[in-house]
C-alpha cells in the first residue's frame, strides 16, 4: 500500500515532465543555424556542380548566394542572440550562456558566428587570390580552406546548440532533439568527406591513400554520435541520413539542364554534374554500431582500437571490389551516375579512361600505408570517443 | 583533370589535406612584352577588326572587341576553345558580345580564359548577309603575380587577428563554462582548465597560420613557376667557322625543355625561324634571317656579311601545338665575311633610333621611309599615337616617281612583314597584314572553322598562292603598341624580286 502511495507522485511528475517537455519548442536561433547548414550544404554542392558544368560566369551564381547567405544568416542570428542574452538580464538563456569579451550566449552561437565572421573575411581574400593566382578550378586554396573552416564552424556551432539543449532536457523534447542532432551530424561527415572528395575518386580505390584519406574523414563522426547519443543505431542512423542527403545530389544534379559557359571544352555536357554516387560507408557504420554494444565495457583506448579496425576492414572489404563495379562501363547509368564529367576533363584523363592511378609504387609501400590508415582509424575513434564524452557534458 | 594533375596529388603526400594542384597545360608564348592579339579578317561577308585583351592571370577574363569594318552585322558571338586537339571540338555557350551605344559597328565583350596554353577565340557574326565566323589564335599564359597592396593587406591581417583570437577565446569559454549546470558559477579548477585550453588554442592557432603561410608559399612558388615557364626562353647563340651562327632555346624554367620540342616546330610562312639582328643600341642594323633546324632543335644560319658588334637577337618559332614562342638574347659578333643573302632573308641599314632618352613629338615622327632603289613607303598616319589603342597601321609603297608602285609581290606568302620594337628592347612584336598572330597558328584555328574557304581568310594567306603576282601597293598591320615609350617600326616589303625594308621611329604616349 505504501509502496502504492510513494509511487503515484512519482508516476504523475514523470508524466507531467513529459507533457511539459512534448510543448517544448526548439529555440528559433538553432533553426536558423540548421536553415544556415542546409543553405551551405546545398550551396556548395551545387557550386561544385555548376563549375563542373557551367564554369562560373559571374560571383552572383545562386550556389555563390546561397553558401554566403549561410554565413550572413548565422553570423546575424548568433550575433543576435548573444546580444540579447548579453542586454536582456531576464534572457531565458543567461543561465545557461557562456562568456566572452565580455558578451554572453549560448557557446554554440559564439562558433557560429566565429564561423559567419570567417566566411565573409574569405571572400576578399579569395577575390584577391583569383586577382593574383587566377580563378581557382580547386577545392583547396587557402581562402577556400578559410572559408570551409568557417562552414564547419558553423555546422560544429549548430551541434554544440543542439547538444546543449538536448543534454538540459528531457522526455520527449530531448527526443526531438536528438534527432536535430543526427540532422545536425549527418553535416559534419558530409563537410570533412566533402573536402576530402579530390582524394576519394574511384580512380584511387585500390591505393592506400584512399582508405588512409576516409579514415581521416569518416569514424570520427562514427566515434562522436555514438558516444553523444543514446542510441544504439547511432553511427548507422546517422550515415544512412548522410547517404540519403549525398543521393539527392547524385540523382537530382542531373535532372537540371546546363551548358558550359567556359572553354575549352572537353565533354559535352548537358546537365548538372551528378556528385559522385555516395562511397559505401553505410556498412562499415552498421558494422560499428555491431561491435560497439558487444564490446560497451571495455576500456576506451581498446574500443576504439577495435572499433577503427571493425571499420576500416570493413569498408575495404565493401568498397574495393564495389570500385571494380564502379570502374566498368555497367555503372554508366542514372542510378550510379559514373558516366558523366566535367567540361574540363579531356578524354586522356584516367578519370574518363577507367584506369586505376597507383598511389603507392610498391607492395611495402601498399601495406604501410595501410598500416598508417589503421593507426589513423584508431586514432580518430578515440578522438571521437572523447569529442563524444565531453559533448555528453555540454550544457551550455 | 590531366594526368598531371592526378600525379601532381600523389606526390603531394605531406600535404593531403593541404594539397597543391597543378592546372592545366603548359603552353607558349606569343611576342615580346605584347600579349595582346590584334587580328583582321573575313568572317564570311563581314570584315572585322578583333583585338583580344589577354588576362593578366591564368584562369581570368579576356576583353574581345570587334570592329565591324563591313556594314550590316547585328550581333556577335564570341567563344574560347583550345587551338587543336580534343578541346577545340565542343564549343561553350557563346557569349554575346554588346554593341556599342554610339557606335553601332562596335561590339565588346569578355570571356573566361581556364587554361593556359594554345586556345583560340571563335568570332561568329551575323547579320543582314547571313552568318560568318572567324578564328583568332591567341596565346593563353600567366604574365605576372600581384602582390597584395599594404591596406588590403592590413584589413586582412586585422581580421586573421580577430578571428584568431576569437577562436581562441571561444576555446576558453568552452573550457570554463560549457560544461557547467545552468546558472552555476564557473570555479578556480574551471579557470585552471580554461588557461590549459587557452595556451593549447594558441600553440594550435600559430601552428595552423604558420602551415598556412607556408601553404601559401608553396602555392605563390607554383604559381610563379607557371609565371617563368612563359617568360621567353633564351636565345643561347655560339659561332662556329668564323659565320656560322648556332641558336639554342634555353629556359630557366626546369621542365620547359621537357614540354617543348624545338625539334619539332612548325613552319610559320615557309620557315621554321624567323630570326632578328638588330644592332645594339641604336637598332641602325637589322637583319631578317631563316635558320634551319639540326637534329636535337638547335638552328643554324650561316651568316651574311655583317659589322662587328653586339646585337639584339630575337628568333620566332612556333611549336607542334601552334604557340609562338620568341626567344630573345644578345650576341657580340666579330666582323662577319659570310654568304651574300638569298631568298626571303634580307637586311636594313640606316640611321639609329632618333634620340631614344628624349622622346619626339608625334608630328616628328617619320612619315615616309626612302628605298634604295629611289621608292619610298609611307606611313599613313596622322593622329598621336597612343598605348593599348588597336590601330591599322597603313603604308604606301611608292615608285621613284612618288607614284603607287605597281611591282609589289607578295613577301613570304603575304604583303608585307612587319616589326614593332622598342627602343628598350622590352617589346617585339612580329606583325602581319592579318595582325600579330602567327601565321602557322592562324592556319591551324582556320583549319577548325565549318566554312574554312579563302574568303575567311586573311587577304595575306590568300596570297601565298600565286607568289609572283603583283599586288597592290598599300599595306596595313593592325597591331597596338602595348606600353608607352619609343619604338622603330621595320616595313619589309618585295619588288620586283628585292627584299625592301622602310623604317619609321614613333613616339607613343
Amino acid at each position: 500500500m505504501s509502496q502504492t502511495i510513494s509511487l503515484e507522485p512519482r508516476i504523475h511528475s514523470a508524466s507531467a515532465e513529459r507533457a511539459a517537455a512534448a510543448t517544448l519548442s526548439i529555440p528559433w536561433y538553432i533553426w536558423c543555424a540548421i536553415l544556415s547548414v542546409i543553405c551551405a550544404v546545398v550551396g556548395s554542392a551545387w557550386d561544385i556542380s555548376w563549375h563542373e558544368a557551367v564554369g562560373r560566369d559571374t560571383f552572383w551564381t545562386p550556389a555563390h548566394m546561397l553558401i554566403y547567405m549561410s554565413g550572413i544568416l548565422a553570423g546575424i542570428s548568433c550575433a543576435f542572440v548573444i546580444l540579447t542574452t548579453t542586454f536582456q538580464k531576464d534572457s531565458p538563456s543567461r543561465d545557461s550562456s557562456v562568456s566572452m569579451w565580455g558578451f554572453r550566449g549560448p557557446l554554440g552561437a559564439f562558433i557560429c558566428a566565429w564561423g559567419g565572421a570567417a566566411m565573409l573575411v574569405s571572400a576578399p581574400f579569395d577575390n584577391w587570390w583569383h586577382n593574383s593566382y587566377g580563378l581557382d578550378v580547386k577545392i583547396l586554396s587557402p581562402p577556400h580552406v578559410l572559408l570551409a573552416l568557417g562552414m564547419m564552424a558553423i555546422r560544429f556551432g549548430t551541434l554544440i546548440m543542439v547538444l546543449a539543449e538536448m543534454n538540459r532536457a528531457q522526455g520527449a523534447y530531448r527526443d526531438k532533439l536528438e534527432r536535430v542532432l543526427f540532422f545536425a551530424m549527418i553535416f559534419l561527415l558530409g563537410m570533412t568527406v566533402g573536402i576530402a572528395q579530390e582524394y576519394t575518386n574511384r580512380i584511387f580505390m585500390h591505393g592506400a591513400q584512399f582508405y588512409l584519406v576516409v579514415m581521416l574523414a569518416a569514424p570520427i563522426w562514427m566515434a562522436t554520435v555514438a558516444w553523444v547519443s543514446g542510441n544504439r543505431w547511432a553511427a548507422t542512423i546517422m550515415t544512412a541520413m548522410f547517404t540519403a542527403v549525398h543521393l539527392c545530389f547524385t540523382w537530382g544534379f542531373p535532372l537540371i539542364p546546363a551548358q558550359p559557359k567556359l572553354g575549352p571544352v572537353y565533354q559535352n555536357v548537358t546537365h548538372l554534374i551528378a556528385t559522385d554516387f555516395p562511397l559505401l560507408l553505410i556498412v562499415p557504420a552498421i558494422v560499428f554500431d555491431l561491435v560497439r554494444r558487444r564490446i560497451g565495457k571495455w576500456g576506451r583506448w581498446a574500443q576504439a582500437a577495435t572499433l577503427g579496425a571493425a571499420f576500416l576492414v570493413s569498408f575495404v572489404a565493401v568498397q574495393w571490389p564495389f570500385a571494380n563495379f564502379l570502374m566498368s562501363p555497367e555503372s554508366h547509368n542514372r542510378f550510379f551516375a559514373t558516366g558523366n564529367y566535367p567540361y574540363f576533363i579531356p578524354s586522356t584523363s584516367p578519370w574518363v579512361r577507367n584506369i586505376w592511378i597507383p598511389t603507392e609504387h610498391s607492395f611495402g609501400q601498399f601495406w604501410l600505408r595501410m598500416a598508417i590508415a589503421l593507426g589513423v582509424a584508431v586514432l580518430m575513434t578515440r578522438i571521437g570517443v572523447s569529442w563524444g564524452e565531453w559533448m555528453r557534458r555540454i550544457r551550455r | 583533370m590531366s594526368i598531371r594533375r592526378f600525379r601532381s596529388k600523389i606526390a603531394s603526400q605531406l600535404f593531403l589535406v593541404l594539397a597543391i594542384l597543378l592546372a592545366g597545360g603548359f603552353p607558349v608564348l606569343a611576342h615580346v612584352g605584347s600579349p595582346d592579339v590584334y587580328y583582321e579578317g573575313d568572317a564570311g561577308p563581314y570584315h572585322l577588326f578583333v583585338t583580344v585583351r589577354m588576362p593578366q592571370v591564368i584562369p581570368g577574363v579576356a576583353e574581345i572587341q570587334v570592329r565591324c569594318e563591313s556594314p550590316g552585322v547585328t550581333s556577335i558571338q564570341i567563344v574560347p576553345l583550345r587551338l587543336t586537339g580534343p578541346g577545340s571540338s565542343f564549343p561553350p555557350t557563346p557569349d554575346l558580345a554588346k554593341a556599342s551605344k554610339d557606335d553601332p559597328q562596335f561590339f565588346s565583350g569578355s570571356l573566361w580564359l581556364m587554361e593556359s596554353g594554345a586556345l583560340q577565340v571563335r568570332v561568329l557574326a551575323d547579320g543582314e548577309k547571313g552568318k560568318g565566323e572567324l578564328a583568332v589564335p591567341v596565346a593563353s599564359f600567366a604574365q605576372r603575380t600581384f602582390p597584395m597592396d599594404k591596406k588590403l593587406a592590413g584589413v586582412l591581417f586585422a581580421l586573421m587577428l580577430f578571428l584568431a583570437v576569437g577562436i581562441i577565446s571561444i576555446a576558453g569559454a568552452a573550457a570554463r563554462e560549457a560544461s557547467l549546470p545552468a546558472g552555476e558559477i564557473p570555479g578556480p579548477s574551471n579557470f585552471r582548465r580554461a588557461k590549459i585550453v587557452i595556451v593549447v588554442s594558441i600553440i594550435l592557432v600559430i601552428a595552423i597560420l604558420y602551415l598556412g603561410k607556408s601553404w601559401w608559399g608553396l602555392e605563390d612558388a607554383n604559381y610563379q613557376s607557371r609565371v617563368n615557364f612563359y617568360k621567353p626562353p633564351t636565345a643561347e647563340t655560339t659561332l662556329e667557322n668564323g659565320n656560322r651562327l648556332i641558336i639554342r632555346a634555353r629556359s630557366e624554367h626546369p621542365r620547359w625543355a621537357e614540354r617543348i620540342n624545338m625539334g619539332q616546330v612548325v613552319p610559320d610562312h615557309n620557315h621554321l625561324m624567323h630570326l632578328f639582328l638588330i644592332s645594339l643600341p641604336g637598332m641602325d642594323r637589322m637583319w631578317h634571317l631563316h635558320p634551319n633546324l639540326l637534329p636535337g632543335g638547335a638552328f643554324a644560319e650561316d651568316l651574311p656579311n655583317m659589322p662587328a658588334g653586339r646585337y639584339q637577337v630575337f628568333a620566332d618559332v612556333v611549336d607542334e601545338r601552334g604557340f609562338p614562342w620568341t626567344l630573345v638574347g644578345t650576341v657580340d659578333l666579330p666582323q662577319i665575311s659570310g654568304k651574300p643573302m638569298s631568298g626571303d632573308d634580307s637586311s636594313w641599314y640606316g640611321a639609329p633610333l632618333a634620340n631614344a632618352s628624349s622622346p619626339a613629338s608625334p608630328e616628328n615622327a617619320t612619315a615616309t621611309s626612302p628605298l634604295p632603289d629611289g621608292g619610298a613607303i609611307v606611313w599613313q598616319h596622322s593622329t598621336p599615337l597612343k598605348a593599348d589603342a588597336a590601330m591599322d597601321f597603313r603604308f604606301e609603297v611608292q615608285d621613284r616617281d612618288g607614284k603607287p608602285a605597281q611591282d609589289v609581290e607578295p613577301y613570304m606568302g603575304m604583303a608585307g612583314h612587319a616589326e614593332f620594337v622598342r627602343s628598350d628592347f622590352s617589346v617585339f612584336a612580329h606583325v602581319h597584314p592579318s595582325g600579330s598572330v602567327s601565321m602557322a597558328s592562324l592556319e591551324m584555328a582556320q583549319a577548325g572553322l565549318t566554312d574554312a574557304t579563302p574568303a575567311g581568310m586573311s587577304a595575306g594567306m590568300a596570297m601565298s598562292a600565286a607568289p609572283s603576282t603583283a599586288i597592290p601597293p598599300e599595306v596595313s598591320f593592325p597591331y597596338g603598341f602595348p606600353q608607352p615609350g619609343e619604338y622603330r617600326i621595320f616595313v619589309q616589303i618585295k619588288r620586283a624580286g628585292q627584299v625592301e625594308t622602310g623604317v619609321f621611329d614613333a613616339h607613343v604616349e
